[in-house]
């Protein structure tokens, strides 16, 4: 599959209103994304991500490097390449809310210079295909949010572009709206192979339906690989060891020494450990430490770990240098 | 025929919105009719006997004129503000179009379907003041062409500091006071006004609604100022515009409020 964005070492600073202090909104960050893909991008709040989408969208320009859409540069023929991507940003906020449904479409399609006859095929289509057709008369603001966030994505859809952007499709929706969103852009990738860049903070729309993850923080990239092989990096060193009896003070003082990562737990029913190796063949260390005092093993158990609990050790840093190689 | 849609899209925006806000639209022109007599009345309780007539058809001719400017050249900057607030400005700011092409769509939509309006209440004020003007199309129609080329102008730069700066409902409140001094000033007071915006064009109109010139009658000189005026202020308006749009792109403005 070909590259249908890529961005190369953008730098975008702010200057601070008060302090007139240099922020590093996003610093030397580089990313390609294929046709088809659909990319998570993620990162705490003011990580940068939002920067980042609103240059690859034109909204910004990058102080340095480049971002070059379907093999145009965005910074140097902007209206050209703007052809190729369409975005929603703001969700319903993105609407007019004195327009109808309908109306919003037709609206929207004549600002790209489609005519209303033209368009009238592909806005009965997304009308269909985003189950609106009932309330295609239905003003925007007696819409149900779930409702007015199916619009937006459906007004983005108008452009027929190869890349959709979107910021936090699933934000404030209900769980059945949301997981028909998901359930759109799945098949928007699927039937229409376009490209979806998400931004989101809700991380099992992203386990889901992403295939690829750049995470972002503090300007910089931290991750740049398939959720999988995440998953799976993070989840063979992550284990839940169930003790026979309680260790002694000198097996914890060790623990804690050799284990910056573990909880230990015990009562008068269990005793268990639960340890995040940072190389699969610490293992050998806890077994010796246990050996000390003939602690006996009843179980051990690799801990199930969901994209969530995957984000937030690489936000904090417990990553090995392994998974931080774009793919 | 992509700028006749879009030209098409933005007409069509303009009066779906002004037709399902009707009381809304209503109130407004109730408020200026009601401004109008107030003015009328004023003129005939404590204007000059002598002049009276000629002063409630200059009333009539001005106070027209500073509506359809306000349209113009205001309401872009009060469009563009909500828009900004409310989310949809950068969608507008994605299209392939570009953002100049929109909002020149958008001025001439709103004055395409105010003329309307315009005339409308332009009737009703000859009506209630039993003052019938002349109304030679043929004389008018460049005048009103070539004043409203250079209102579109002036209309991108207000676009274009609203772009960047946002909150200048505060402006846009001055501006209207502006307008109305450029309507109302009699080009005979300060002749160097001519190479203002709208200044020429009102007082052809005054000429032509008044004093009743014809076409042939209008010098080529007047003219001239006309079309300077026109090209000028659109070229840089147009200018203004797109470097104001640069200056949001850079300071990350174009879609923040």
């Amino acid at each position: 599959m070909d590259a249908v964005i890529e961005v190369n070492n953008i730098k975008k600073r702010y200057k601070k209103r008060k302090t007139k202090d240099i922020i590093h909104a996003v610093n030397n960050i580089s990313f390609t994304v294929k046709r088809g893909e659909i990319l998570g991008l993620l990162g705490p709040n003011g990580a940068g991500k939002t920067t980042t989408i609103k240059m690859i969208c034109g909204l910004l320009t990058p102080d340095e490097g480049s971002i070059i859409i379907n093999g145009m540069n965005i910074t140097d023929h902007r209206l050209k390449a703007l052809h190729h991507i369409s975005a929603v940003l703001e969700g319903n906020r993105n609407l007019y809310w004195r327009l109808t449904v309908k109306e919003n479409l037709e609206y929207f399609a004549g600002n790209r210079g489609v005519s209303r006859k033209k368009a009238a095929s592909l806005i009965n289509d997304l009308l269909e295909k985003f189950k609106l057709k009932d309330k295609e008369n239905e003003l925007v603001n007696r819409l149900s949010r779930g409702m007015q966030q199916k619009l937006a994505i459906a007004i983005s859809m108008l452009a027929e572009s190869d890349v959709i952007l979107l910021d936090e499709p699933t934000l404030g929706l209900d769980v059945e709206t949301g997981y028909e969103v998901r359930e759109i852009l799945k098949s928007i990738v699927q039937d229409y192979n376009r490209t979806i860049i998400i931004s989101s903070h809700d991380m099992d729309v992203i386990q889901d339906i992403c295939e690829r993850t750049v995470i972002i923080n503090q300007g910089t990239i931290v991750t740049d690989d398939k959720i999988e092989n995440l998953l799976k990096l993070f989840e063979i060193r992550s284990y839940t060891i169930t003790l026979g009896n309680a260790i002694s003070t000198k097996q914890k003082e060790l623990l804690t020494q050799k284990f910056s990562h573990h909880i230990y737990t015990s009562d008068s029913y269990v005793t268990t450990l639960e340890i995040d190796l940072a190389r699969s063949e610490h293992i050998y260390d806890l077994f010796n430490i246990l050996k000390l005092e003939a602690t006996p093993v009843e179980s051990i158990d690799r801990k199930t770990i969901d994209f969530e609990q995957v984000f937030m050790k690489i936000i904090k840093g417990e990553r090995s240098n392994a998974i931080a190689q774009p793919s | 025929m992509q700028l006749l849609n879009l030209l098409n899209a933005n007409i069509r925006k303009n009066y779906i919105e002004m037709k399902r806000y009707l009381p809304n639209t209503i109130a407004l022109l109730l408020t200026f009719y009601i401004i109008f007599l107030a003015m009328f009345a004023g003129i005939q309780i404590i204007g000059d006997p002598n002049t009276q007539d000629m002063n409630i058809q200059y009333v009539i001719v001005n106070y027209i004129f500073w509506y359809l400017a306000m349209i113009v050249v205001n309401d872009i900057g009060w469009q563009i503000s909500n828009e900004a607030s409310q989310g949809t400005f950068e969608q507008l700011s994605m299209s392939p179009m570009g953002v100049w092409r929109i909002m020149t769509a958008r001025l001439i939509a709103s004055t395409f379907v105010n003329i309307l309006i315009i005339i409308g209440l332009l009737l009703l004020s000859m009506a209630t003041t039993g003052q019938w003007l002349n109304l030679d199309v043929i004389t008018l129609f460049p005048i009103l062409i070539l004043t409203l080329i250079s209102m579109f102008g002036l209309g991108l730069i207000i676009a274009g500091l609203t772009v960047v700066f946002k909150q200048i409902q505060a402006f846009l409140q001055i501006l209207q006071f502006i307008l109305a001094a450029l309507v109302f000033v009699p080009l005979s007071v300060a002749p160097f006004l001519a190479f203002f915006p709208i200044v020429k064009g009102v007082d052809l109109v005054r000429s032509v609604m008044i004093d009743e010139i014809t076409l042939n009658q209008i010098g080529t000189g007047d003219f001239m100022i006309l079309i300077v005026n026109a090209v000028v202020y659109f070229i840089v308006g147009l200018g203004f515009f797109n470097f104001c749009e640069r200056v949001a792109m850079n300071k990350g403005l174009l879609a923040h409020y």
